[in-house]
């Protein structure tokens, strides 16, 4: 009777047309294959916010639908395909790697079905794009923040490492080769990789003759943890700074003691959680799971309470909780969003303005350096 | 490049040549005896990694549980052959190759579901990871030991197929399986002796490799599989020699052109693949082959 009364009561408040409903969101990520730790990590983030929080205020039922993609294009495509027409979903959450985000794009864009990513930073996913959102800062910023550290802390020469097989890891490489070239360090080689290779030695020698200050990897985990390890075997001693596709727990694992110093940009650490959301969910986490908790799950939990928030402005506006059209104005309209990893604001591309930190492999843990704003 | 990087190169070359080599012999044995390209042959190797793995998680020493992983991997190997391959002994071949796909899938998934798909460390033991250096080059001990425990493997299997009985009825099913049968020789026996010696080989190379290249996944036996079956069609399908002389050369090419042209570093396996295709051109039977349709070893 309690929970009849109470959807009489949310009917009600919706102005009395709708029941309560399922509201479905598409959650499409890389749940197994080689870059299975963005998916896993992602999902538990998620799985957080999700605990937290899944009934709007007109009692509708959030329905989270996950869809592995293995971490490949094709299926990555395929999953965007089967969430729209087969499960008729108001929203879609993923992808981490930009080309897989880049390929479900243009498919949320056709169906006019917005598409939020909450971790794929190469600017060419939301170009041009209506429907297409995104909760982090894009490469260039992140590439201009690993090319100021570097310069900062005097490293002059720098050989970069493109995984020629991700455009994430191009679209990287450009953007610190030309804010550390701006800025006045030089780009003394720049070598190339392709993820799932596993024999850098080739690539390490090659370092090794241009002598550089750094070592600036633009891929992700697996290589870097392997890249790290053989440059060290081979007596390699120069510093590596990365970005936010190389801070997982399996880099150290598989690297051990070469990986340590191994500075990186990231989007989140709990070290320099200080607002009172960041604070809950990190306790959250640890509850949960037993440990730190990392910049991938608090970027899926924010994207999820991006669209929980402009779900509710929908409901506000006296329009249905998965008004596809409404939901993506108000995601596109996003303003000074409290979320986990800082202020959310989305600009006119659909990007998020937001800050990022810098931490460093200490110990087999992630170290908090500094924070720096855009 | 000066001469140190080089010798550098040519040795890390040999190291990755061996795994290829021990792998590409698994290849050209089953396809002497049976015609089938295996291609769940890669996957018997990562299950031999992953065995190995295991057995030191479950606190084993590396050296029974790389005992461990070379059995174990056999032992699936005799099973694919016992319960796959074996029932479609008088089938098409090309049904026997879209089971050894099937098979190959097969492993892979039930990896995949057991135990997740991220890669996981692999914790070689300090003695054979150690690295030291003269001058200006850097080894870790295990480019010295892989080629060398390559070669010695290759004198016993060469030993094996030309000095034992067995090898002999392996030479001789290569050539002819029914008259093989009428000899009153139990052929199915020697073909699973056949899998068993190339998935333990396997195994081997997938030790090997994991010891390299210390993260294992259940998709590792993918690309390597790959470019050791390419080995064995380069050193001529068939013949043991010409699967470790083809292992060795694909090793080189992808190593050198690598260090030669380090700005082409990410085509490397194009270029592997492309070096294949142009001995095929000139040699359309490999290097050590000779016609396909007469069996040898």
């Amino acid at each position: 009777m309690r929970k009849f009364a109470s959807i009489v009561a949310a009917g009600l408040l919706f102005s009395g047309v709708a029941m309560a409903k399922d509201v479905k969101i598409g959650v499409v990520l890389p749940l197994t294959g080689q870059i299975a730790a963005f998916g896993e990590t992602s999902k538990k983030g998620l799985e957080i916010a999700y605990e937290k929080n899944h009934t709007l205020s007109n009692g509708d039922n959030i329905k989270l639908i996950y869809v592995d993609d293995r971490g490949d294009k094709v299926e990555a495509a395929t999953a965007v395909k089967k969430l729209l027409n087969k499960d008729k979903v108001a929203v879609i959450l993923g992808e981490v790697a930009s080309s897989n985000s880049m390929a479900m794009a243009p498919i949320a864009e056709k169906n006019k079905t917005p598409m939020i990513t909450h971790a794929s930073t190469n600017p060419r996913v939301t170009k041009g794009k209506k429907y297409v959102t995104r909760a982090c800062f894009i490469d260039p910023f992140q590439g201009a923040v690993m090319a100021k550290y570097a310069l900062d802390n005097g490293m002059k020469k720098a050989v970069v490492v493109t995984d020629a097989k991700q455009d994430y890891s191009v679209g990287l490489s450009k953007a610190f080769k030309k804010a550390y070239t701006a800025g006045g360090g030089e780009i003394v080689k720049t070598v190339l990789i392709n993820s799932g290779d596993k024999d850098f030695n080739a690539q390490v020698t090659a370092i090794k003759q241009a002598n550089p200050d750094i070592i600036a990897f633009t891929g992700y985990y697996p290589e870097a943890a392997l890249l790290v390890k053989q440059a060290r075997d081979m007596g390699v001693k120069t510093p590596f700074i990365g970005a936010d596709g190389v801070g997982f727990p399996e880099l150290v694992e598989i690297a051990g003691k070469a990986a340590e110093g191994f500075m990186y940009t990231d989007h989140f650490n709990e070290a320099a959680a200080t607002t009172p959301e960041a604070k809950e969910y990190v306790e959250a986490y640890h509850k949960k799971y037993n440990k730190a908790a990392d910049s991938m799950g608090a970027l899926a939990a924010d994207a999820y309470g991006m669209i929980l928030s402009a779900m509710e402005k929908c409901i506000k506006e006296g329009k249905a909780s998965d008004d596809k059209e409404c939901i993506n104005t108000n995601l596109r309209n996003t303003k000074g969003y409290k979320g986990i990893t800082g202020e959310i604001t989305i600009n006119e591309n659909g990007d998020a303005v937001k800050s990022a930190v810098v931490n460093e492999v200490k110990d087999g843990k992630f170290i908090y350096k500094t924070t720096v704003n855009p | 490049m000066d001469m140190q990087i080089f010798l550098q190169q040519l040795i890390n070359g040999a190291s990755l040549g061996s795994m290829y080599a021990l792998i590409a012999i698994g290849y050209t044995m089953v396809y002497g005896v049976l015609r089938l390209i295996n291609f769940a042959h890669g996957d018997i190797m990562m299950v031999g990694a992953f065995l190995t793995y295991f057995g030191m998680e479950s606190g084993l020493s590396f050296e029974l549980a790389a005992l461990l992983g070379i059995i174990g991997a056999a032992i699936v190997g005799i099973l694919t052959d016992r319960i796959a391959y074996r029932p479609l002994r008088d089938a098409p071949k090309i049904s026997l190759l879209i089971t050894a796909i099937g098979i190959s899938f097969f492993l892979e998934n039930l990896f995949t579901v057991l135990f997740g798909a991220t890669p996981k460390a692999f914790k070689a033991p300090e003695y054979i990871t150690k690295v030291f250096h003269i001058g200006e080059i850097y080894l870790p001990i295990s480019v010295i030991i892989i080629p060398t425990i390559t070669l010695i493997i290759l004198a016993i299997v060469l030993y094996i197929l030309y000095k034992t009985k067995y090898g002999m009825a392996i030479r001789a099913l290569a050539f002819d399986i029914k008259t093989v049968k009428l000899m009153g020789i139990d052929a199915d026996k020697i073909i699973m002796i056949v899998f068993m010696i190339g998935s333990a080989l396997a195994a081997i190379g997938g030790i090997f490799y994991a010891i390299s290249y210390p993260s294992i996944d259940p998709l590792m036996g993918v690309i390597v599989g790959l470019k050791a079956f390419a080995a064995a069609v380069l050193g001529g399908i068939g013949s043991v020699t010409g699967a470790v002389i083809g292992g060795f050369i694909l090793g080189f090419t992808e190593i050198l052109v690598v260090a030669l042209f380090p700005e082409l570093g990410g085509y490397k396996d194009a270029f592997a693949f492309f070096f294949l295709i142009l001995v095929l051109l000139f040699k359309p039977t490999g290097i050590m082959g000779q016609d396909l349709e007469r069996g040898r070893f």
